[in-house]
């Protein structure tokens, strides 16, 4: 990228240009089960102020959105809710597993949850902790930013499989 | 202050007792002082006997329904009646008086009369103590699958049924939808 001062125009490649865009303007889809959406919600109002990052405009629209934050636990039941939401979402998205539980199913070790939602989603950003701090939330997001401002994302890595959902 | 619980005091159960030893006394397996309530035992075939006259007689106006669950005494340190247990918790709103029947259900699958048809609330509790028990409630107006997946084969609070599941959380390959 160059610059230019004297004629006010900058030189760059399309796609450096669009990832700029994306990644200083995500637009999450928050699917809060649990504790771990309080902090969510800390991290995102005025306190912590996610739209210090772009990343404000929470729209419970998948149709409308680029990253899906998963904080809680997810259930045998909820799983299928969940991947309808993720495959209702436009390419390019991404996704964050917020805290133990999403992560790695957390202390339920038992019949009926999900041990990670990485099972199922392709996941770009974890955060540990039960539940983590809204700083935590905040490393993550900017992990995702970065990963967008350079064009990549873990969706990308994955092919649908034939006949599935 | 004179709150509803500690007006129901052991005479307040005594007269409780009373009433329901003189109309309902032959189905009564045994009465016990269970905290602040009184408990019964009871078959599960007398079970809409003793809930429709603890409901409807005057004198005593168990019109709330609080609860209903169910227990699996297979593991039980004390030997029961029956191996599986709905327990009832009701609630008079005039005199503040509850009530904990136990009703020991017999039977493969177990099956009680469903008291659907005394307190309709009843209907939600049901269908959990079905979901989980695997608890037959004869009478039931839509008896199914209230928090497990619909295509569940277990009754997985059982005592037999391994914390970890039997495989589920693996064979879940219809809803994979990504692959390395």
């Amino acid at each position: 990228m160059g610059l230019n001062p004297q004629n006010d125009y900058t030189t760059t490649t399309l796609d450096t240009a669009i990832n700029w865009a994306r990644s200083n303007s995500m637009w999450p889809m928050p699917f809060g089960v649990a504790c771990c959406a309080i902090e969510m919600m800390a991290a995102l109002m005025s306190k912590y102020d996610a739209s210090r990052f772009g990343s404000e405009v929470l729209k419970f629209a998948p149709r409308q959105s680029d990253l899906l934050i998963v904080s809680g636990r997810i259930s045998l039941k909820m799983m299928p809710v969940l991947l309808r939401i993720w495959e209702q979402m436009p390419e390019p998205k991404w996704c964050i597993s917020m805290g133990a539980c999403a992560s790695s199913g957390g202390v339920f070790d038992t019949y009926t949850l999900i041990q990670g939602i990485d099972q199922f989603i392709p996941v770009d950003a974890y955060i540990p902790g039960c539940p983590p701090r809204p700083e935590a939330f905040i490393e993550a997001l900017m992990t995702v930013q970065e990963k967008a401002s350079k064009g990549q994302a873990k969706s990308q890595e994955y092919t649908v499989k034939e006949g599935s959902v | 202050m004179d709150h509803p619980l500690i007006r129901f005091d052991a005479s307040a159960k005594a007269k409780v007792l009373a009433r329901l030893q003189e109309q309902r006394g032959s189905e009564l397996l045994h009465t016990y002082e269970e905290g602040l309530a009184l408990g019964i035992d009871v078959h599960g075939q007398n079970i809409l006997s003793v809930l429709s006259f603890l409901k409807d007689d005057p004198e005593l106006g168990f019109t709330g329904f609080l609860d209903v669950t169910a227990v699996d005494y297979s593991k039980y340190v004390l030997p029961q009646v029956e191996r599986f247990a709905v327990i009832y918790i009701l609630m008079s709103p005039h005199s503040g008086a509850r009530v904990k029947v136990r009703a020991f259900v017999a039977g493969d699958p177990p099956t009680i009369d469903s008291a659907t048809s005394l307190y309709q609330g009843a209907g939600w509790g049901e269908r959990e103590a079905f979901d989980f028990f695997g608890i037959k409630f004869v009478g039931h107006p839509n008896l199914k699958r209230i928090l497990m997946p619909d295509d569940y084969r277990d009754f997985p609070l059982r005592k037999e049924y391994p914390l970890r599941g039997r495989g589920e959380r693996a064979d879940f390959e219809v809803y994979r939808a990504f692959k390395d």
